[in-house]
């Protein structure tokens, strides 16, 4: 089959089946009356569930903290500043995610496709800052039960097994902080982290990145 | 524009160029009730980006934009929206079989081949089957005209090895 007959084919085929193709007036009209400006309406249940629970996590905790901060300097400092770092990495993690989804929505589908497929890509792979931010919080939940009469009452045992349990945690988070990043996408690790459905579409926009630049940087015949 | 216009404009173009999304999305979907999806999601975002359209573009070369943007990025199976617009799906277009008589054989063939490519590639071979110029192809693609000539050419080759293995 050559060249003309498998386009003749194609678009035969294709008008065939368009000539079928029926679309109301009412339906077009319909489309004109959703609220599609709306980011809220365009996002998964799930998604926005997530956001939810972390805003309603990030208000409560605010408010609970600042209401009673003096009457818990008194009793436990640690507890405290490992819960107020805690809410403000959380506040911090959601502020960026928001913050992307609202850009990743903006985004002109109206422009050249290589253009818009790699703005998305980047923005869906940005969101690994989240990611990195939460991390951070690890060490901090081994510390919410530090409290003073450690310094007075622990024997070095006790200190030994809290310091390799808090300093471990602080290596982990620092380093996960640090290598989390689109270079170390095909690193064992990071599949290990990132697998799972609710990180799919963050993975395969890497691998669309990826498809975008071996098809950017193509040699072309005027190379 | 305001709402109203934009509301016809809408419509006239959508009348006008349904064939587009329909090519689009039957070179994206194998089956009817995911190409009536992603027609929906096309036409949602078309009219989401209705007041964005620049004349200096041809109408045909923006919806092939964002049918194709949309084709890639936005459709997603089981999306809340299935459920949000259902009052809509019964009213889209019954999509007819894929039961083309004669060359059915080479058809299933040249679609099988499509869905096998990768995203840019796919893109590629939809325009290039829709016998758009190279220039238009950049346009949409958003590469030079020379390069589309060259990556146009490589998977003509691979589509003629794919087609003379098949036996007549």
């Amino acid at each position: 089959m050559n060249e003309l007959e498998l386009k003749q084919l194609w678009q035969t085929t294709n008008d065939k089946l368009e000539a079928n193709f029926v679309l109301s007036k009412e339906n077009a009209d319909n489309i004109t009356r959703l609220k599609v400006h709306n980011i809220l309406g365009s996002m998964k249940p799930l998604k926005f569930f997530t956001i939810l629970i972390g805003m309603l996590w990030v208000t409560i905790g605010s408010i609970v903290l600042s209401a009673n901060w003096e009457s818990l300097w008194t009793a436990n400092k640690f507890f405290l500043l490992s819960a107020a770092l805690q809410i403000l990495l959380t506040a911090s993690a959601l502020f960026i995610y928001l913050f992307q989804l609202v850009k990743i929505y903006q985004v002109d589908t109206g422009n050249p496709i290589l253009k818009t497929q790699r703005e998305l890509a980047q923005l869906k792979i940005s969101t690994l800052w989240s990611a990195r931010i939460l991390f951070l919080q690890l060490p901090l939940w081994t510390t919410f039960w530090w409290h003073e009469s450690m310094f007075t009452n622990w024997n070095i045992g006790q200190w030994l097994v809290t310091l390799t349990i808090t300093g471990s945690f602080t290596f982990l988070s620092l380093w996960l902080f640090f290598n989390i990043k689109y270079e170390n996408r095909d690193k064992k690790w990071f599949k290990l982290i990132f697998k799972g459905k609710e990180w799919t579409p963050l993975m395969k926009s890497m691998e669309l990145l990826d498809q975008i630049n071996r098809f950017s940087a193509e040699p072309s015949a005027d190379a | 524009m305001n709402k109203q216009d934009q509301q016809q404009f809408f419509r006239e173009i959508i009348k006008q160029h349904k064939g587009i999304m329909f090519k689009v999305a039957r070179a994206y979907c194998s089956n009817e009730q995911d190409r009536q999806d992603l027609m929906q999601e096309m036409m949602i975002q078309i009219w989401r980006a209705v007041h964005k359209y620049n004349d200096q573009y041809k109408i045909s070369t923006w919806l092939y934009r964002i049918s194709l943007n949309v084709a890639i990025s936005f459709y997603r199976k089981n999306s809340s929206r299935a459920k949000l617009y259902t009052s809509l799906n019964g009213q889209l277009a019954d999509l007819p079989s894929d039961d083309a008589p004669g060359n059915e054989r080479q058809l299933n063939l040249l679609e099988q081949f499509i869905s096998e490519l990768k995203d840019m590639d796919k893109i590629l071979v939809i325009l290039y089957l829709e016998d758009k110029s190279h220039a238009e192809i950049a346009e949409i693609i958003g590469i030079s005209v020379s390069n589309v000539g060259t990556k146009i050419g490589r998977i003509k080759d691979k589509l003629k090895a794919r087609f003379s293995q098949l036996k007549y």
